[in-house]
């Protein structure tokens, strides 16, 4: 291996901190298959933490070589460049610079698309002055052989004085010449404490340059290294150009992007519903079995009606998240999500969002969590804020059992457009749409007040069309799926057992009180005379309170306050005790209430840790509210 | 938008003379050179780190539905909105000037 630092001989010399396992960053830009190299050096052996006081998420693997050597891999998110514009590039320098709690990377894996050499290898310059051995992974060496380019590494290797390997990350090709790299840095140690270098697109030593002389400089030494390397491109992707030409076509573009729309609609609503039947099956049967099993008392009530039923009200959800991050992943790893965005982007660009903003909105008609933390792609700071408050808007999964009881229980079956559309459909639909347009309204006004600023730059790359791997669809759904349900499911549960506990106080002879006696009972009918002009009653009031754990609670509290055993969206008792609570203004209200107001404490918690702060979570919570308020009291008024 | 910067407003005008030329001007498979950008810092530095440089050659390849061009540039493709690429000034690579 030739000497790659000045740091080598410091690094022989200098104690080293003891019992530190030597931390690798692995960097690259966006597609250049960072996360495919990162799952098969670590495999099963990662976690995901958040890096302090941003959000984006930090991904750390262990890395255990032949022998049992020890190293840590820190995933970063793809960058193009250092101008610390995005979350994603601000995280990347900080963690080059050791500013995360992280200890400074003792060494760096870039990797980079081989068969886009020269715009990727304008980031080993700036890489290369954080002055730490590095190894630059030529990714998708296959691609470029079949497409007829070439290059010899070796030259690469002189010029640019780093370790070079011609890899293949799917196919685990190349992988041997890494492991050898990091056996190096494992024998080396941990680098000493060294003063944080400065990362950035302009080179830190030298003259200050203006930002796009230091590309065109740098842009050269890339040119020159690559024309020494004999560097020959590959060939236009036959594949990408023939299915763009369908997929970007002006006919069948948008009409590929409809159909890729709907199936993932009918993938989480349709397909999902058995697989959500069985879980909630499965949790209402062993909540019966561990009811059995306990004595009659106020633990078994906390067990079984606090916190099983909150555990339940999590579970739930998860058949559909995993369809829709299934879907989202096979959709991104082909590339086509890269086309999505863009033939959404003219549309989304007129009510003030961009491209980028369709997959975070597709995610939220599942649930606002997974679309809020997927927001993060969208660049551009104001656009991902509009984003993420217009999200939950979107007609998401929770909504929907409240919406069939009400419907079931008000709205008479009749055609509306012959055997096509009938009256409840038509009032389902009218209800997506509803919330469909409040976000556009909403993202409309927000970027002419609070977010107004410069158009933002919209630049997509398309990535080449490539067939998903198995292995990283799948582990990327099991990660996504964890942090859905640390960040849903905690504060969920928090809130059912909070809700559960103030059902049971005041407590009278030692046993729970009527509902209407309890401290919930009681915020009911406190908070009755402000929903009363809406047509609710304080009963309706328990329920909104209580939905604010998740939607879908109030139809669980309906029955529970209507004295019905297993209140279920079609439980026809409780439709018939609903029918004497509202009358048909109330109901229509109540669906207009829901429609609008943001009843999820989880988003609010997720809001407040994706915009580091109070400010926007309080402002969405009490606009959506608001307007929720608004819309039911007109809809009362005028039905 | 009403709120565009005075640059994104000028009418992109298709002339000889380098500079005045604008990649939204530019047939399809018309392979052209980069001549510089009327555009914010910002907008500029995330068309700089994904390879659009000054001096570059630059292709649009194709049209997206809504109209917007989609350029090659070293292998790679970029999406782009036609108010942007209305302000990224090219040169054609057969003109008398060079």
């Amino acid at each position: 291996m030739p000497p790659t630092s000045p740091l080598d001989a410091a690094s022989a010399a200098a104690p080293v901190p003891p019992g530190r396992r030597p931390l690798v960053a692995l960097v690259g830009p966006p597609n250049s298959g960072k996360s495919t190299l990162f799952n098969r050096l670590t495999g099963l052996r990662q976690k995901v933490a958040n890096y302090p006081g941003v959000t984006v998420e930090k991904h750390v693997g262990r890395i255990v070589l032949d022998g049992g050597a020890e190293l840590d891999l820190v995933d970063l998110p793809g960058v193009n460049g250092f101008s610390a514009r995005t979350l994603d590039e601000r995280v990347t320098r900080d963690v080059l610079e050791g500013r995360t709690g992280l200890p400074s990377p003792d060494a760096i894996v870039l990797i980079v698309d081989v068969t886009r050499l020269e715009a990727q290898l304008m980031l080993c310059e700036p890489i290369l002055e954080v002055g730490v051995p590095t190894l630059l992974v030529l990714n998708m060496a296959d691609e470029l052989e079949r497409r007829g380019g070439d290059l010899d590494e070796r030259v690469l290797a002189r010029e640019l004085e780093v370790d070079v390997v011609r890899a293949a990350a799917r196919t685990g090709r190349g992988l041997d010449r890494v492991h050898t790299f990091l056996h190096h840095v494992h024998q080396r140690g941990p680098l000493p404490e060294r003063p944080s270098p400065a990362v950035s697109n302009t080179p830190a030593r030298g003259v200050a340059l203006p930002t796009v002389d230091a590309f065109a400089r740098r842009r050269r030494h890339v040119e020159r290294v690559t024309a020494l390397a004999g560097y020959r491109r590959a060939g236009p992707s036959r594949l990408t150009e023939r299915l763009d030409s369908v997929l970007l076509h002006r006919v069948f573009g948008p009409l590929t992007f409809l159909a890729v729309v709907l199936l993932v609609f009918q993938a989480i609503f349709t397909w999902a519903t058995p697989l959500m039947d069985g879980v909630e099956w499965l949790v209402a049967t062993s909540g019966g079995w561990i009811g059995g099993a306990l004595p009659d008392g106020w633990v078994r009530s906390l067990l079984v009606d606090g916190v099983w039923a909150g555990v339940g009200s999590v579970l739930v959800f998860l058949p559909q998240i995993l369809i829709l991050f299934l879907f989202l992943g096979i959709l991104e790893d082909s590339g086509y999500m890269a086309r999505a965005a863009v033939i959404a982007d003219r549309l989304m660009y007129r009510v003030g969002l961009q491209g980028r903003a369709f997959l975070p909105l597709l995610s939220a008609y599942a649930c606002a969590i997974p679309a809020i933390l997927s927001a993060r792609t969208v660049e551009d700071e104001r656009d991902r804020l509009a984003t993420i408050f217009v999200a939950p808007f979107m007609t998401c999964s929770a909504r929907l059992p409240v919406y069939a009881l009400l419907i079931a229980a008000f709205i008479p079956e009749g055609p509306i457009l012959g055997p096509f559309l009938g009256a409840r459909a038509a009032t389902l639909l009218g209800l997506y749409l509803l919330g469909a347009l409040a976000a556009i309204v909403t993202a409309w006004i927000l970027k002419r007040t609070l977010l107004r600023g410069e158009p933002s730059a919209f630049v997509m790359e398309l990535p080449s069309y490539r067939i998903p791997s198995l292995r990283s669809l799948g582990l990327r759904l099991l990660e996504r799926t964890r942090i859905f349900l640390r960040r849903a499911g905690r504060i969920i549960l928090g809130v059912t057992v909070v809700l559960w506990v103030l059902t049971q106080v005041p407590a009278q002879n030692g046993a729970a009180p009527p509902i209407e006696e309890s401290v919930l009972g009681r915020a009911g009918q406190v908070v009755e005379p402000v929903i009363a002009p809406l047509g609710f009653d304080w009963k309706i009031g328990i329920g909104l309170i209580s939905s604010l754990a998740a939607r879908e609670v109030i139809v669980g509290t309906l029955g529970t306050l209507a004295g019905v055993d297993d209140a279920g969206e079609d439980s026809l008792e409780l439709q018939e005790a609903l029918q004497e609570q509202l009358d048909l203004g109330g109901a229509l209200a109540l669906l207009v209430f829901f429609a609008f107001a943001l009843q999820c404490l989880s988003t609010v918690a997720v809001m407040r840790r994706e915009t580091a702060g109070w400010k926007w979570p309080i402002l969405q919570f009490s606009y959506m509210l608001a307007l929720a308020w608004i819309g039911a009291f007109i809809v009362n008024r005028l039905v | 938008m009403s709120d565009k910067p005075d640059a994104e407003r000028k009418l992109p005008v298709v002339s000889e003379v380098p500079g005045d030329l604008r990649l939204a001007d530019i047939p399809l498979r018309e392979t052209v050179e980069l001549v510089r950008f009327d555009l914010p810092a910002g907008q500029v530095e995330s068309l700089l780190e994904r390879g659009m440089l000054p001096g570059c050659s630059v292709c649009p390849v194709r049209r997206s539905p809504s109209g917007d061009p989609i350029v090659s540039i070293d292998g790679s493709l970029l999406a782009l909105r036609r108010e942007m690429a209305g302000c990224i000034c090219v040169r054609r690579l057969t003109d008398p000037d060079l």
